[in-house]
């Protein structure tokens, strides 16, 4: 008997919370005739991974497909693996607070962009954190530019020089190794 | 649509088996997973082959025409910004953009 009871009220417990799942499940249930078909108006999507690495979402619903980049909610694409093609260490081609690349490290970007062979490069400056963002933001520019100079006169395209400053560090800014990585010059090459 | 359409009248036109190969799936479509494409080219989207279409602005975005689906989505650096290669002029095409694909349709 107690069983029984048990039984029906577990029957029950278990019909309500299937009618809650539906309603919870369902609720674009046709708000227009687009959401009417088998899929009751839901798109999952997968991954199509670009030449560059990087992804982006992609269906096909029968006759029409879909695809947008795959980005961060803060707009950073997700990528497989780095593009960057070339990372310089400023310490290697400038002294501190300069943005004029010594001789011997000019004949080695020539040598980079004439063996490198790329459709065009992008070339960002960054920089560790100490000294003001904005003189940041300008020593960054300046060495990338300068960098870009060189690719210019080896005959390769830039398409776009930017300086982020210390905004986008790639180690810790508490310790000097960390710094060190932090100053740099990536090369991005566009193929 | 437009093209799909046309698809399904060529093939039926023919007598061909395609016909019934309408990828819409007759009746009420398909399940929410829309991660395959179906019918004679049949495969998973990771799969696809991508050109690239520069914009009027000059900016690149990879294109795909893949059978009756076509495909278009940015191109961006690593740091989110439009990648503008100078690739080709404004509104050409480089790279075999429909070579993925070995279902024949007039575009």
């Amino acid at each position: 008997m107690v069983s029984t009871i048990y039984r029906a009220v577990n029957a029950a417990v278990g019909l309500a919370m299937t009618v809650a799942f539906l309603l919870l499940a369902a609720p674009a249930s046709a708000q227009t005739p687009s959401q009417t078909g088998r899929d009751g108006g839901q798109y999952i999507p997968t991954i199509w991974v670009d030449p560059d690495g990087c992804e982006h979402w992609v269906m096909d619903d029968g006759a029409e497909g879909f695809m947008t980049p795959h980005v961060s909610r803060n707009g950073i694409p997700v990528c497989r693996r780095g593009k960057v093609c070339g990372m310089m260490k400023t310490d290697q081609y400038f002294a501190t607070d300069s943005y004029r690349i010594h001789k011997a490290g000019q004949a080695r970007l020539m040598e980079f962009f004439e063996g490198t062979n790329a459709v065009s490069y992008i070339i960002t400056g960054h920089t560790d954190s100490r000294a003001s963002d904005q003189y940041n933001m300008r020593l960054s520019r300046n060495r990338a530019n300068s960098v870009a100079a060189i690719a210019q006169k080896s005959g390769a395209r830039v398409s776009e020089v930017r300086g982020y400053g210390e905004r986008q560090p790639v180690a810790s800014n508490t310790s000097a190794e960390g710094m060190a990585k932090n100053r740099r010059v990536e090369i991005i090459c566009i193929r | 649509m437009g093209k799909s359409a046309y698809l399904l009248v060529a093939a039926c036109a023919f007598g061909l088996t395609a016909c019934a190969d309408y990828e819409a799936g007759l009746g009420g479509g398909f399940s929410a997973d829309k991660t395959l494409d179906r019918g004679v080219d049949a495969k998973h989207l990771s799969q696809l082959q991508a050109g690239i279409w520069v914009d009027p602005n000059g900016c690149d975005h990879w294109i795909i025409d893949d059978g009756v689906e076509g495909y278009l989505s940015q191109r961006l650096d690593r740091h989110g910004k439009p990648v503008c290669s100078g690739v080709a002029l404004p509104t050409q095409t480089v790279g075999d953009f429909k070579g993925g694909s070995t279902v024949r349709d007039p575009n």
